[in-house]
C-alpha cells in the first residue's frame, strides 16, 4: 500500500518534471549578444562603456560578449559587412552637420545597403517620409516641425542609441591672447577665432597647436578635418558660419533664390585672389565644375543637389538644382572653397600631386606661408582681404605635435597659445590650476551611438531594443569615464544643437526593473538558469 | 634507460646553479613571483577591475580669502551615507539630511552633530524655520516635522518621491516630488496634506522649491519646467526661467535675488524681485546641484564631481573654485559666516595615493593598483613560460633537423630563418592582432613566431659539430635511425644550450609581451603589467601618479632580472671553458 | 669553393629572403588588414563615393596586377603615393628612418664605448664585487623595459626635475631647412639625451657581458701564457693581447644590433614621441597605408638582412676557421 502510493507520486512528479521540460523547450534562449567596439588604445571610453553596458545585461539574463576590435576593422565589420549585433561607433561633430539633415539620414531606411550610414538595418516609413518632408521644406520653423516629429517617431523605436555627448575641454593663454571664443563642436579651433583673437602683447602671431597633421594640404584630395580646418583659413568660401550657425554671406554679397532649384549669387566687388588675380564669377563656376568633374568624393553630399552652375556676369553666379535642397544655400555654399582658375584649369589630375606641385593660392583672410611636415603650418594674414581691418592678429601657426602630452607641455612653457583639439583627462586639473591658462568647455554635438542590428535577433524585437537600452548605465558611463564631462544621450540631434534639437522625446532612464517589466510584457521569460527565453 | 641520460643532464644544472650566489638569488625570486601569480586571488585586497567607488557623508567649509586664496577644505565624515540636502535658520545653524534617514545639525559653536530620525527612507529635501523648527521629505512619500528634538513623521497622501521642502510660513509649507506632485503641507490643527493640481501634468520630476520675495512658492524640475504657486489664491502656473535643461537646485534670497542651477552648468538667476530671469555663462559644463545666493548677490553653486563655482557679486563672473575632491556635492549650505558644501553620493576614488585601503593607490577609473599587479604576474609568466616553450620546441627542432640533414633540407630551414630575422617584432605582432582578434593566445604567438630564429640558428651550429663527432658516427654505422641519433644520441648533448636558451627567451618573452600589452595589442580586459602602463600612459594622468607607474615596471624588472641570474649559471654549464675561467 | 662565389651567393640568397617578405607582406596586408578606405566612413562617405577614392588608390585592379605593378616599381625604388599623406612613400621615410638612426646609433654608440672596456676591466677583476656588481647593474637594464624606463627617466629629468624635454626632437615651433640643419643644433642634442641615454642603457649590458665572457676565455688561450711568460705587464697584457682578440664576438653583436636598429625601439619612440620609422610603420599599418607599410618593412628587412651578410663576410675575413660552403 505504501508502496504504491509512492510509486504513484513518483509517477506524477516524473510527469510533472517532464511538463515543464516541454514547456522549456517550447520556449527558446535569447541568443547570445556580442557588442563590437573599440580597443582600449584607440579610445578607451567607448571600450570600457562596452563593459559597462555587458555588465548589466547580462544582469537581464543575456549572454553577452565584448569584442574590442581595431578601428579601421570595426568600421568594416559596421558598414561595409553589416556583421554585428551591436557595435558603438560616433560621429564627430563637423559644423556642417549642424543641419539636421546628416544625422537624420541615418535613420533612413533607403541608406541600408552595405557602406551606407544606416547599417543598423532600421526602417520606418514614417520616418522616411519626414526625413523626405524636411528636406524639400524651406520654411525654417516648418522644417523644424519635422525635424522635431521625427526625432519624436524614432526614438521609441530604439534602433540607435545616442550614448553621451561628450565635453571637448580646450585651453588657452589668457596673457597672450584675448577674445578667445569657443564654438560648439570645433571648440577653439573654428574659423573664426584666428580673426577674432586679440594679441595682449607684442607677439601677434596665433600659435596653435596640436596632434593632428592633416593628410594633405590638396584642395582636391584632402579627406580629412584637418586638413580642411587649415585650409578654410587660406582658402575662401561664399558663405560663412557665423559662431551661432547662422549662413552669413561672405564672398558673396547676395543669395537669392529665384525659385526651388535655382539660385543666384552675386559676388563682392573687389576681391582678389592671393596672387593678385581678380576673383570672378568664372572662378566661382569652375570651382563647383571641377569639384563636380574631378575623382574627388569628399564634397559630393554637398554637390549631389547642384546640375550646373553658370556665371551670368562678371559677378553674378547661377546655380541650377536638380532637386530642391533646404540645405544647399547654407550648408553647401559655406563648404566649398573658391579656386582660381587660371591655376587649377591646368591641372588634369590634381589628386596626383605631390606636397611641392600642390598651389596654394585662395582668396582668404589669411595667406598659404609654409607647411614643414611633421613640424608646423603656417599663415599670415592677408592685408587685401575685405576683413583686414578687423583681424589682429599677423599671421597663425600650427604647430604639430606627435601626442597630446607634447602639445600639453607647449602650453604650460607658453609655446603655444591654445590646443586644438581635447585635453586628456589627466591633463585638465593641471590646466585648471595654471594661471595664465583659460580652461573651456565646449559641449559636442557628435556622439558616439550604440547601433543594433535590427536584421538579426533579438534585436529585430523593439521590445528587446528599448528593454536594453532602458538596462545602459549612460549616466554611470557619463560619471565614471567621462568625469562628467559630458551628457547622457538622447537624440541624435544634440541638446547643444538648441533649435533643432526636440527636448520631449523619450529618454531611457537607467532602470532595470522597467527593463524587465519590457521584457515580460513582450512575452519573455527566464529559465531555471536565469536566461533570457522566449 | 631513456630516462636517466636526460635525467642526468638536466639535473647537472641544477647543481651547479646552486653553486653560484646570484643563481640562488633568481631562483628565489623567481619562486616568490610564480607563488604570487598562483595565490593571485588570495593575495589581492581587491577585484582589480572593480572601480572602487565610495559613499559618504562629505563636508567641506571654504576657508581664506580673496588675497591668500580661497579653499575648500575637507572636513571629517559625518557617516557612511551621503547629505542629500542642508538648511539654515538664518543665524547660523542647520540641518543636514541624507540617504537611509540620516540627519545632523549644526550648531554655531559645537560644529556638525548626528540626530536620529524615525525612519529609514532617504531624506532628500530639508527646510528650516528660524525657530529651529523643521521639515525634512524623502522617499516613498516620507514627511517628517522637526519640533524641539523629536522627529514626528507626517502620513502622506501617497507614497510619491518627495525632492524638496521649503516652509510658505510658521505653519504650512510646500513639498514637491518626482511625479510632478505639488503638496501642501499644514501642520496646524493637525498635519494635513493638500494635493495641488499642476499646470503642467506630464509627470515631469520637479526637484527644488522656494519661497520668493513676494510670498509666492516657485518650483523647479526637469527640462527647466518651473512651477508658480500662489498661496493666496490657491492656484499653480507655469513660469520660463528661459532654460530647457533640468534644474536640480533654487534658491531665493530674502530681498528676492534668486537662482536656480541644473545640469550641463546651467545657472539661471535674477537680480532682485522685479528683474527678469537670465541664463548665466559658467566656464563649467558638468550637472550642478545646489545653489545660494545672498542680498548682496554673492553666490556659490555645486555639482558633480567636485564642482563649487562661486561669483563676488551680481554681473560678475563665475570662478571655479579649487576643491582637490572628486565628490558629488548635494547641497550648499550658507549658515552665517561658515558656507558648505554637502555630500557626496558614490564617487569614484580616481587617482587616490597610496593608502592603507589600497597599497599601491588606485588609478584613472579608481581601481585597485596593487591587486592590479599581484593579478598582472599571472599573464607576465604564463606568457613568459609558455611562449619559451613554444619558442624552444620550434627553435630546437628546426636547428637539429637542419643541422643534422643538412643540404636541401638544411637550405630551407635556414633561408626560412633569414627571413625571419627581416621582420620586425612590434609592427609583426600588430598584423597578427589585425589578423586575428586580440587574445592571449595570439600574443604568444606573436611572441614566439619571431623568437625561434636564434634557437634555430644556434642549436644548428652546435648540432654541425656535434653530428661529426664519434659516438654519432657509431651509432650510425650500427643502424640506428635518424630519428633515433638526432634524439637519443645528439639532443642529450644540445641539452644545457636548450636549457640556457629556454631561461634566456622566458625573459626575453615576458617583455615582448609586456611591450605588446603597452602598445594596447593585449588581450582585452586581461590585466598585465605592461597593460597597466599602457593605462598609465593613455590617461595622461601618469606624471603625478608616481604609485601607478613604478611598481609595474619594478616587476617586470625584478622577474627577467631574476630570470637572467638563473641562465647566467645555465651559461656556464653550456660552456664549460668559461666555467674553467670564473 | 672561392671566396668570391661564396660572396655572391651570399647576396643571391639576401635578395632572395628580401623578395620572399615583400610577398608575404604584399599579401598578408590584403588579406589581414582592413581596407584603406573603411576609415572615410566615419566622414560619411557613400559607398559610389568610396569607389571613386579606391580607384585612385588603384586598389580597384585585379590583386595580381597590383602585385606585378609593386614589384616591378619596389625594384626600382619607388614605393608608390602613400594613402594617407599623399606624397611619395620614399621621401617619408627617408625622413623616418634618418631620424630613427640618429637616436639609434647614438645609443649603440654610447654602450659599446663604455660596454666594452668595462667588459674587459670586469673580466680582469673577475670574481670580485666590482664584477658582481657590474654584472648586475648591466642586467638590470637589460631586464628593465625600455618603455617603463623612458617613462621614469621623463618623470625624474623632465617633470621633477624639469632639464629634460619630455618629448620630440626639438623645441617648436622650429622650421628646419635641411636634415643636418635639423641634427647639428643644441636644441636637438638636448631632446636626443633623454631617450638616447635610454636606449644606450638597455643595450650597455650586451657589449659588456659578451666582453667580459671572450675575455674570460681568451686568457686561456696559449699566446696569453706566452705574454705572460714573456714577462709582460697584465695592463698590456689585457689591452693589447686579449682584448683584441675578443673583439670578434662583440663586433658580430654591433652588427647584428645596428640591422635591428632600423626597426627601432618602437617603443621607446612612442614614450619620447620620436617620430621615426618605428611608430611611422604602426601607424601605416593601423590605417592601412599599404605603400608605406610596403616599404617601411622593406627598408627594415634590408637593414637586417644587410648587415647579416656584412657579419658573414666580416666573419669569412677575420676568421679563417669559416670554410666558405
Amino acid at each position: 500500500m505504501l508502496l504504491r502510493k509512492n510509486i504513484l507520486g513518483l509517477v506524477a512528479t516524473t510527469t510533472l518534471v517532464a511538463a515543464m521540460a516541454t514547456g522549456a523547450l517550447a520556449q527558446e534562449r535569447v541568443p547570445a549578444i556580442n557588442i563590437d567596439t573599440t580597443t582600449e588604445a584607440y579610445d578607451p571610453i567607448r571600450y570600457e562603456a562596452a563593459y559597462i553596458i555587458a555588465e548589466k545585461w547580462r544582469e537581464l539574463g543575456l549572454e553577452v560578449n565584448v569584442r574590442p576590435t581595431e578601428f579601421s576593422t570595426l568600421l568594416g565589420k559596421f558598414y561595409d559587412q553589416q556583421d554585428f549585433d551591436a557595435a558603438i561607433v560616433g560621429w564627430s561633430g563637423r559644423i556642417d552637420r549642424l543641419d539636421p539633415h546628416f544625422y537624420l539620414g541615418t535613420l533612413d531606411s533607403r541608406a541600408t545597403s552595405l557602406g551606407a550610414n544606416n547599417p543598423g538595418g532600421y526602417s520606418n516609413p514614417k520616418v522616411d517620409e519626414l526625413f523626405d518632408a524636411q528636406a524639400r521644406e524651406f520654411d525654417t520653423e516648418a522644417r523644424r516641425d519635422l525635424v522635431h516629429e521625427l526625432q519624436e517617431t524614432y526614438v521609441p523605436d530604439a534602433p540607435v542609441i545616442v550614448l553621451f555627448y561628450r565635453d571637448e575641454v580646450v585651453a588657452y593663454n589668457n596673457t597672450a591672447f584675448g577674445e578667445m571664443n569657443a564654438m560648439a563642436g570645433e571648440g577653439l579651433y573654428s574659423e573664426w577665432t584666428p580673426m577674432q583673437a586679440q594679441p595682449l602683447t607684442d607677439r601677434k602671431t596665433l600659435r596653435i597647436g596640436g596632434p593632428q597633421e592633416p593628410d594633405n594640404l590638396n584642395p582636391l584630395a584632402s579627406t580629412s578635418v584637418w586638413g580642411w580646418k587649415w585650409m578654410r583659413l587660406y582658402y575662401d568660401r561664399l558663405v560663412r558660419l557665423t559662431p551661432d550657425v547662422e549662413p552669413m554671406n561672405w564672398m558673396a554679397a547676395s543669395v537669392e533664390a529665384v525659385d526651388e532649384t535655382t539660385i543666384d549669387v552675386t559676388l563682392r566687388e573687389g576681391l582678389t585672389f592671393h596672387d593678385g588675380e581678380p576673383v570672378t564669377a568664372e572662378d566661382v563656376a569652375f570651382t563647383f565644375g571641377y569639384y563636380q568633374a574631378q575623382d574627388y568624393a569628399y564634397f559630393d553630399a554637398y554637390l549631389a543637389p547642384v546640375d550646373t552652375v553658370e556665371a551670368t556676369g562678371d559677378l553674378t553666379v547661377r546655380f541650377n538644382l536638380k532637386t530642391p535642397s533646404a540645405s544647399f544655400a547654407n550648408i553647401a555654399l559655406s563648404q566649398i572653397p573658391i579656386l582660381p582658375k587660371h591655376i587649377w584649369e591646368a591641372i588634369e589630375n590634381p589628386g596626383d600631386l605631390t606636397p611641392e606641385q600642390i598651389p596654394t593660392v585662395g582668396s582668404g583672410p589669411f595667406k598659404y606661408a609654409s607647411y614643414n611636415r611633421g613640424e608646423i603650418m603656417s599663415l599670415e594674414k592677408n592685408a587685401d582681404h575685405f576683413q583686414a581691418d578687423d583681424i589682429a592678429v599677423d599671421g597663425v601657426e600650427f604647430v604639430i605635435y606627435a601626442d597630446m602630452e607634447g602639445v600639453f607641455t607647449a602650453l604650460q612653457t607658453q609655446a603655444i597659445d591654445m590646443t586644438a583639439w581635447r585635453m586628456e583627462a589627466g591633463q585638465i586639473p593641471l590646466a585648471e590650476s595654471a594661471d595664465h591658462l583659460s580652461v573651456v568647455s565646449v559641449p559636442d554635438f557628435g556622439y558616439y551611438h550604440m547601433t543594433y542590428n535590427t536584421r538579426r535577433a533579438p534585436f529585430d524585437d523593439v521590445a528587446v531594443r528599448r528593454a536594453l537600452t532602458k538596462a545602459m548605465d549612460r549616466e554611470r558611463m557619463v560619471n565614471v569615464l567621462l568625469d562628467g564631462r559630458g551628457e547622457v544621450g538622447t537624440s541624435v540631434i544634440a541638446p547643444v544643437n538648441a533649435f533643432w534639437h526636440n527636448p520631449f522625446v523619450e529618454t531611457f532612464d537607467f532602470d532595470m526593473e522597467a527593463a524587465k517589466a519590457e521584457l515580460e510584457e513582450a512575452g519573455y521569460s527566464w529559465d531555471s538558469e536565469g536566461r533570457l527565453v522566449k | 634507460m631513456i630516462l636517466p641520460s636526460y635525467f642526468k643532464s638536466a639535473l647537472a644544472p641544477l647543481r651547479f646553479m646552486l653553486m653560484d650566489r646570484l643563481a640562488v638569488i633568481g631562483l628565489a625570486v623567481l619562486s616568490l613571483i610564480v607563488a604570487m601569480a598562483l595565490a593571485a586571488p588570495l593575495l589581492s585586497t581587491h577585484d582589480p577591475r572593480a572601480v572602487n567607488e565610495v559613499e559618504d557623508a562629505s563636508v567641506l567649509v571654504r576657508s581664506g580669502d580673496a588675497e591668500t586664496g580661497i579653499v575648500w577644505r575637507l572636513e571629517n565624515s559625518l557617516g557612511d551615507v551621503a547629505i542629500q540636502a542642508a538648511d539654515d535658520d538664518g543665524t547660523g545653524n542647520g540641518i543636514a539630511v541624507g540617504r537611509e534617514g540620516t540627519a545632523y545639525r549644526y550648531t554655531v559653536g559645537e560644529g556638525w552633530s548626528g540626530i536620529e530620525t524615525p525612519v529609514d527612507a532617504d531624506l532628500n529635501g530639508v527646510a528650516m524655520a528660524a525657530d529651529g523648527k523643521a521639515l525634512a521629505v524623502g522617499s516613498g512619500g516620507t514627511i517628517l516635522h522637526l519640533d524641539g528634538e523629536e522627529w514626528q513623521a507626517i502620513e502622506a497622501p501617497a507614497p510619491a518621491d518627495l525632492n524638496a521642502v521649503a516652509w510658505l510660513d510658521a505653519g504650512s509649507a510646500l513639498i514637491v516630488g518626482s511625479g510632478e506632485e505639488i503638496w501642501r503641507l499644514d501642520l496646524s490643527p493637525s498635519p494635513q496634506v493638500t494635493e495641488i493640481d499642476s499646470p503642467v501634468g506630464r509627470g515631469f520630476p520637479l526637484y527644488a522649491v522656494a519661497r520668493d520675495a513676494d510670498g509666492t512658492m516657485l518650483a523647479v524640475g526637469d527640462r527647466g519646467l518651473a512651477i508658480r504657486y500662489d498661496p493666496a489664491d490657491g492656484s499653480a502656473a507655469m513660469e520660463r526661467l528661459g532654460t530647457s535643461r533640468q534644474l536640480n537646485g533654487l534658491h531665493i534670497s530674502p530681498s528676492g535675488n534668486a537662482l536656480a542651477v541644473g545640469e550641463r552648468g546651467t545657472v539661471v538667476s535674477r537680480a532682485g524681485p522685479e528683474a527678469r530671469w537670465s541664463e548665466e555663462t559658467v566656464a563649467e559644463m558638468r550637472a550642478l546641484r545646489s545653489g545660494w545666493v545672498g542680498d548682496d548677490g554673492a553666490a556659490f553653486a555645486v555639482g558633480r564631481n567636485g564642482t563649487i563655482i562661486e561669483r563676488a557679486a551680481d554681473g560678475e563672473a563665475w570662478q571655479p573654485a579649487s576643491s582637490e575632491s572628486e565628490r558629488h556635492f548635494r547641497a550648499v549650505m550658507a549658515a552665517g559666516e561658515n558656507v558648505f558644501a554637502l555630500g557626496s553620493d558614490r564617487f569614484v576614488n580616481r587617482l587616490a595615493a597610496p593608502s592603507a585601503d589600497h597599497w599601491f593607490g588606485t588609478d584613472h577609473l579608481g581601481r585597485d593598483l596593487y591587486s592590479q599587479n599581484v593579478h598582472g604576474s599571472r599573464i607576465a609568466l604564463l606568457v613568459g613560460f609558455l611562449g619559451a616553450l613554444l619558442v624552444v620546441l620550434i627553435g630546437t627542432n628546426v636547428g637539429l633537423i637542419a643541422g643534422y640533414f643538412r643540404g636541401r633540407t638544411e637550405t630551407v630551414l635556414m633561408r626560412t630563418v633569414d627571413v625571419m630575422y627581416g621582420i620586425p617584432f612590434e609592427p609583426f605582432a600588430l598584423i597578427l592582432v589585425l589578423l586575428f582578434e586580440p587574445s592571449l593566445t595570439i600574443v604568444i604567438l606573436a611572441v614566439s613566431l619571431l623568437t625561434w630564429r636564434t634557437v634555430a640558428r644556434l642549436i644548428r651550429s652546435q648540432v654541425l659539430s656535434l653530428r661529426e663527432r664519434p659516438f654519432v658516427k657509431a651509432a650510425r654505422v650500427a643502424g640506428a635511425s635518424d630519428l633515433r641519433i638526432m634524439y637519443l644520441h645528439i639532443f642529450p648533448n644540445v641539452m644545457p644550450l636548450v636549457f640556457l636558451e629556454l631561461a634566456i627567451i622566458v625573459g626575453v618573452s615576458i617583455i615582448a609581451e609586456a611591450t605588446l600589452s603597452f602598445l594596447g595589442l593585449g588581450p582585452p580586459q586581461s590585466i598585465s603589467w605592461g597593460g597597466i602602463l599602457h593605462n598609465a600612459r593613455l590617461s595622461g594622468a601618469w606624471r603625478t601618479a608616481w604609485w601607478w607607474n613604478l611598481p609595474p615596471g619594478f616587476f617586470i624588472m625584478t622577474t627577467v632580472l631574476s630570470v637572467f641570474f638563473i641562465s647566467r649559471s645555465l651559461e656556464l654549464i653550456a660552456n664549460p671553458r668559461l666555467r674553467a675561467r670564473q | 669553393m672561392s671566396r668570391r662565389s661564396y660572396l655572391i651567393r651570399r647576396a643571391l640568397q639576401a635578395f632572395v629572403s628580401l623578395f620572399i617578405i615583400a610577398t608575404l607582406l604584399f599579401f598578408l596586408f590584403r588579406a589581414g588588414l582592413p581596407d584603406p578606405t573603411t576609415a572615410l566612413l566615419a566622414e560619411g562617405l557613400s559607398p559610389e563615393q568610396r569607389e571613386m577614392v579606391r580607384r585612385s588608390f588603384g586598389l580597384d585592379q585585379p590583386l595580381w596586377q597590383q602585385y606585378l605593378l609593386f614589384l616591378q616599381n619596389a625594384v626600382q625604388g619607388d614605393f608608390g603615393f602613400s594613402f594617407h599623406y599623399r606624397a611619395p612613400v620614399a621621401d617619408i621615410i627617408w625622413e623616418r628612418l634618418g631620424n630613427t638612426m640618429v637616436l639609434m646609433l647614438t645609443a649603440i654608440t654610447i654602450a659599446y664605448v663604455i660596454g666594452v672596456p668595462l667588459g674587459a676591466w670586469l673580466s680582469w677583476r673577475r670574481g670580485t664585487r666590482a664584477d658582481t656588481t657590474g654584472i648586475f647593474v648591466g642586467l638590470m637594464f637589460r631586464s628593465a623595459p625600455m618603455f617603463w624606463t623612458g617613462m621614469i627617466g621623463i618623470l625624474v629629468f623632465g617633470v621633477m626635475l624639469g632639464f629634460l624635454p619630455t618629448s620630440g626632437m626639438r623645441t617648436l615651433p622650429y622650421t628646419a631647412t635641411g636634415f643636418f640643419d635639423k641634427i647639428f643644433t643644441l636644441d636637438f642634442l638636448w631632446h636626443l639625451a633623454l631617450p638616447a641615454m635610454i636606449v644606450a642603457l638597455y643595450y650597455l649590458g650586451s657589449p659588456l657581458l659578451i666582453m667580459r665572457n671572450t675575455m674570460l676565455e681568451v686568457y686561456g688561450e696559449d699566446f696569453i701564457e706566452m705574454a705572460r711568460a714573456k714577462g709582460l705587464p697584465e695592463r698590456r697584457i689585457l689591452y693589447n693581447h686579449a682584448a683584441r682578440n675578443a673583439l670578434l664576438p662583440v663586433v658580430t653583436q654591433l652588427a647584428v644590433t645596428i640591422g635591428l636598429a632600423a626597426g627601432g625601439q618602437v617603443v621607446v619612440e612612442v614614450v619620447f614621441s620620436w617620430p621615426g620609422l618605428g611608430r611611422e610603420i604602426l601607424n601605416a599599418v593601423r590605417t592601412s597605408d599599404f605603400p608605406l607599410a610596403q616599404a617601411s618593412f622593406l627598408v627594415m628587412a634590408a637593414f637586417v638582412i644587410t648587415l647579416n651578410l656584412l657579419v658573414d663576410i666580416l666573419y669569412s675575413t677575420l676568421d679563417p676557421r669559416v670554410s666558405f660552403k
